[in-house]
């Protein structure tokens, strides 16, 4: 440790919200009396600029190499005091807070009591600050790349941003076509803008086809993440597409292809042939081969005019650096299990992604609602169907879009066939904002009936075909039955399906239904606690198109603010090896999450190694060290048995 | 049993969560009794048991160990080491005749401010009845 | 010439120090070329007077086993450490307490009542039970030492200059600690002697064939497998206690496949070689479900034997409380 530790401690009255409770002056009169306390002082606000002063002058003038200030939580502070440290020429990882605010005044009321406390905590923070070693941040060059993962409206907008910026963005796409769910959907509002899910997805995509700062690959998915923030490495497996470049879209190998199964662009309501274009303005414009269906009949490869098939073609690895990575990785549409809701036992049950489907004029059925060639007179609409623990197959939470978009489709409906009765049943209209409320309002002038349920409807399908919808109205309270032409489910959201996988490479934390978890769900919604990593998009759960776009420009202006920099800086709080101690025994290396220890040989003898832009300062290697070798700086052994065994001398 | 007997409580919190709860019991001005000492560690992964046996040495009544719940950590799994650890550690500290109730593991959300309160409470008051733990220094015959 | 005088003495220990002691064999030759023996009960016939009548500090080391769990005990220490330069615990007893002090989860009560009354093997239908002083027939007053409530490590009875550790120290420790005793070129006081400043794995040729990560889905103790001799014993579920044990032992017990115990002790960076052991071997029990950790963990039949085999009064708790309180 070389020098005697000179320690000031520095009292703050936050005005009275720590004086009110506890006796400040006799809290620095008991810090002077501490083991190697030169200094102590109070001061109203010390977090102020005078208050700051008094902590420089102090350094300056008693020459001191450590110090405590004891006020509001570290959280709010350190970093302010840190600063105030560094700026009086002492290393800023000399500083500890004792929390007296957040942690004493504010929870006891006994100014007695508090004020002992006070003592205690500053006792504490006085025994670990004179173990305190003078720390340089962990610094590191920050690659200017970007990958996205996710070409869906909140990557797309992320990218569309980045690269405006001029930063290189690889979009990986694991589905052969971007756009994403968004350019499923039909007329996005009930306005006179006609504006649908794939005229955005149009929109977002100028600027990113031919954009020369961002790399699309779709069919691509992710296989491993090493490095870190500023610099990750990635390895990533591009499977085959078997349909180059060389395709001209003429079609001639889809109409002699013999395999046909459910489109999925359509949501099952037609059927696509086993090479196929996925849409009429998908991006890449290219066929595609579905290998799953395909029979390998060759039938394709013959008839194409510009010998673009190749069936041969193998998947391809790819290697990447970049700075930062951001999930965009979005949702899937809640499917329901056949017969819930008499789901699949007919085709008048649907959901509500097949009846925008059906609305679209370049849908199957070019716009016209009609089933078995008559148009629906009784339509009910079922909400929350997958959301809001309504089965139990249902998710928790609320998926916040389909509200709005329930009604909106009902007066698309009403607009189109007047005569058509429309009924509603919800738990609760969440037609939330500035706009969507007014669609509810709307609605009802237009006549469409809102009923409310609480148990689950029962959808009873008759042997003939016909449907009667029962269920117990909650406000009127009695038991009503309609009978249904069209029985259509607003069905929510949920997580994608490999995302497990995406966010086990990535480092990324879930919540218990799978979404991404933010770093922080107010102050740092579009980060991931992985720093370097971003998250945009339904991938972090429930949003509509506008939410969607707004988190990607939100995470990409995040990214920016990482990708600007030359260099990172981390807190250099990590693990660290004492090789005189460590045997090798490889303990260590089975408890880090991130692969941040090896083994490393050196003259025969084995020794553990942290790489330290690796390491995320847990700490939990050092627990289970069995020797003591590994240890976590500003967080030692011996720094903390000295911090507790304070909490009783005296 | 004295009723002056205030235990004095240790209490190993994670920064993320269980340290943010407890400030948010601070913002939020709940109130819950003075002697409960907390040492902040980045993850409660880094407690290690050695710890809590030096905290019941030196004179705690009682420790707390608390993180994020399982599935949470900021770490991705620091609390689950954590969990192991302390499963373990609550069979040793029964063998050396520390009652349960003087040593907890809990896990408590950032948001969790209300649990944490309750918790401290509890531990105060199971404590309180079972009395000191009169662990002084045995370091020779006399 | 004057040769530098040496004192042996055993306390509550089990006489395996003094068998490794004479397992130096033709080294004890050597040995006492080099140095007088002044005092060691166990193979020579000085007594305890002729040790009183020495000049203190006039002893250049004492090597004292086994714990302090008798009055007899506190008084021989206390004397050879007035008598002698260097006082050194040698073996695990000595240093930590070792296996006779696990008895320190009891209490003295308990311990006589089930060593005269109750155990299994004993035959005392006269409920007889060892008294501190009686008056014999014949008019004479006995006299036993006292049982103290508690048994403690040597350093918390004297001042303790070195320690060799084991159970027993291996004679090739032994040797290597006297020689450094001998030397005349001390290391700083409070150091181990004879052994290494790493743990065992360093020294255990298995160390290399552990996987990249050492984690286990199960339990096993060595009567329910047959291990595999050529793998780390860890890996295979055996509870080895080789990462939290100094080394210097050369893997013996590992060369017979079978897990260490511990005898070697802790690493100087440890507080608490039980609290280490079981956070180190719990943390590497593979599972998150906390039913799934509970089972596994509960095939550690008794923890405290386990992971305190040899150090439960130099332990942070030293015992049970109710044992330890005053």
């Amino acid at each position: 440790m070389g020098e005697e530790p000179r320690i000031g401690v520095y009292v703050c009255h936050c005005g009275l919200n720590i004086a009110g409770t506890v006796n400040v002056k006799e809290v620095v009169e008991y810090a002077k009396s501490l083991p190697n306390v030169v200094e102590a002082r109070d001061y109203v606000f010390m977090c102020s600029a005078p208050g700051q002063d008094i902590i420089k002058e102090g350094i300056k003038k008693h020459n001191l190499n450590r110090v405590v200030v004891a006020a509001c939580s570290p959280t709010m502070h350190e970093h302010t005091f840190r600063s105030a440290l560094a700026e009086a020429g002492l290393n800023p990882y000399l500083l500890e807070i004792a929390n007296i605010r957040e942690q004493c005044s504010w929870v006891h009321s006994d100014k007695e009591a508090a004020t002992a406390k006070a003592k205690i905590l500053v006792r504490m923070a006085v025994a670990k600050v004179s173990l305190l070693e003078p720390l340089e941040d962990i610094k590191f060059k920050v690659n200017k790349n970007i990958m996205i993962i996710g070409g869906g409206v909140a990557g797309l907008s992320a990218a569309r941003d980045l690269a405006a910026k001029g930063f290189n963005v690889y979009l990986i796409e694991k589905k052969p076509v971007i756009g994403g769910n968004a350019a499923r959907l039909g007329r996005l509002a009930h306005t006179e803008l006609e504006l649908k899910g794939i005229d955005v997805v149009k929109e977002l995509s100028k600027h990113v086809v031919n954009n020369p700062n961002i790399h699309v690959y779709v069919n691509t998915e992710l296989v491993s993440v090493d490095g870190s923030v500023g610099d990750f490495k990635i390895r990533l497996i591009k499977n085959p597409r078997y349909v180059n470049e060389k395709c001209n879209l003429c079609g001639e190998c889809a109409k002699v292809c013999p395999v046909e199964v459910p489109n999925e662009y359509e949501f099952g309501l037609t059927k696509r042939k086993a090479i196929y274009l996925p849409y009429k303005e998908a991006y890449p414009p290219l066929y595609v081969i579905d290998p799953e269906s395909c029979t390998r009949c060759l039938e394709c490869v013959k008839v194409c005019p510009t010998n673009a098939i190749n069936l041969n073609q193998k998947p391809e690895e790819i290697e990447l650096r970049a700075g930062a990575i951001m999930v965009a990785a979005g949702h899937e549409p809640y499917e329901p299990p056949i017969g819930e809701f008499g789901y699949g036992l007919s085709n008048r049950v649907i959901t509500l992604f097949q009846l925008e489907r059906m609305l679209d004029v370049e849908g199957p059925t070019n716009g016209e609602l009609k089933i078995n060639g008559t148009q629906p007179k009784n339509i009910v609409f079922i909400m929350c169907v997958g959301s809001l623990n309504t089965t139990p197959n249902a998710y928790p939470y609320c998926s916040r879009m389909c509200c709005a978009s329930t009604i909106k489709n009902a007066l698309i409906i009403k607009d189109k066939y007047p005569e058509a009765n429309i009924y509603i049943l919800h738990k609760d209209i969440r037609t939330y904002g500035r706009i969507d409320e007014q669609l509810y309002i709307k609605a009802g002038e237009k006549l469409i009936r809102f009923a409310r349920y609480g148990e689950a409807p029962n959808v009873i399908v008759s042997p003939n075909g016909s449907i009667n919808v029962r269920f117990f109205e909650e406000t009127v309270q009695e038991e009503i039955s309609i009978p249904a032409d069209l029985v259509v489910l607003s069905v929510g959201m949920k997580p994608p399906k490999d995302i497990d996988k995406v966010r086990t490479i990535i480092k990324v934390g879930c919540g218990p239904e799978g979404f991404l978890r933010e770093a922080h769900l107010k102050l740092r919604p579009v980060e991931a606690a992985t720093d370097g990593v971003y998250l945009a998009g339904t991938v972090t759960g429930p949003k509509n198109i506008t939410e969607s776009i707004e988190s990607g420009s939100a995470a990409a202006s995040k990214a920016l603010s990482l990708l600007t920099k030359e260099e990172v800086k981390v807190e250099p709080i990590v693990a660290v090896v004492n090789e005189e101690i460590c045997s090798g025994c490889a303990i260590c290396i089975g408890m880090c999450p991130y692969g941040a220890i090896r083994l490393k040989v050196q003259e025969n003898v084995r020794v553990a190694e942290v790489d330290p832009a690796l390491c995320k300062s847990c700490g939990t290697c050092v627990a289970a060290c069995p020797s003591g070798a590994m240890q976590q700086y500003s967080f030692k052994d011996k720094q903390l048995k000295n911090q507790v065994a304070a909490a009783f001398i005296g | 049993m004295n009723q002056n007997f205030e235990p004095k409580i240790i209490a190993f919190l994670c920064n993320w969560c269980s340290y943010a709860a407890l400030d948010l019991a601070g913002t939020s001005r709940m109130k819950y009794p003075p002697n409960f000492l907390v040492v902040r560690v980045m993850c409660s992964g880094r407690v290690d048991p050695q710890f809590v046996l030096e905290a019941f040495r030196r004179g705690a009544d009682g420790v707390l160990v608390a993180g994020c719940h399982p599935g949470d950590c900021h770490y991705i799994e620091g609390n689950i080491k954590t969990l192991r650890r302390m499963t373990l550690l609550k069979r040793m500290l029964e063998e050396f005749g520390i009652e349960k109730e003087r040593f907890r593991l809990e896990w408590i959300s950032a948001a969790e401010a209300d649990k944490f309160v309750k918790v401290a409470n509890e531990m105060f008051e199971q404590i309180k009845a079972l009395g000191p733990l009169k662990l002084k220094e045995v370091n020779t015959h006399e | 010439m004057n040769k530098p005088k040496i004192a042996l003495y055993w306390c509550a220990s089990c006489g395996g120090c003094e068998e490794a002691q004479v397992d130096l064999a033709e080294k004890i030759l050597d040995l006492v070329n080099l140095v007088d023996i002044v005092f060691w009960p166990v193979a020579m016939d000085y007594k305890l007077e002729d040790v009183e009548k020495l000049p203190d500090g006039s002893i250049t080391a004492s090597l004292i086993n086994g714990g302090i769990r008798l009055s007899e005990h506190e008084y021989v220490v206390k004397l050879l450490r007035k008598k002698s330069k260097l006082v050194v615990a040698y073996g695990a007893c000595s240093a930590w307490g070792g296996v006779p002090g696990l008895a320190n989860l009891y209490s003295r009560e308990e311990i006589l009542k089930y060593v005269y009354h109750e155990a299994p093997t004993v035959e005392n239908p006269q409920k007889i039970q060892p008294q501190l002083k009686i008056k014999a027939e014949e008019g004479a007053t006995l006299e036993l030492p006292e049982v103290f409530p508690r048994l403690l490590p040597l350093d918390l009875v004297v001042d303790v200059d070195y320690y060799i550790p084991g159970c027993p120290p291996t004679p090739d420790v032994t040797w290597k600690a006297i020689e450094t005793l001998l030397s005349g070129n001390l290391p700083a006081k409070g150091s181990v002697l004879g052994a290494l400043d790493k743990s065992l794995c360093y020294d255990c040729p298995l160390n290399e064939t552990k996987p990249e990560k050492v984690l286990i889905k199960d339990i096993k103790r060595p009567h329910e497998v047959i291990a595999d001799p050529s793998k780390c014993l860890l890996t295979q579920g055996l509870m080895c206690l080789g990462p939290v044990t100094r080394g210097g032992c050369g893997a013996l017990c590992i060369k017979a496949a079978m897990p260490c115990t511990g005898c070697f002790g802790p690493l100087n960076e440890v507080m608490d070689y039980g609290g280490k052991a079981a956070s180190y071997f719990a943390s590497i029990i593979d599972y998150s479900d906390e039913e799934e950790i509970k089972k596994v963990l509960g095939k550690i039949l008794d923890p405290m034997g386990i992971f305190y085999r040899y150090s439960l009064p130099a332990s942070r708790l030293r015992g049970k409380i109710t044992v330890m309180r005053r």
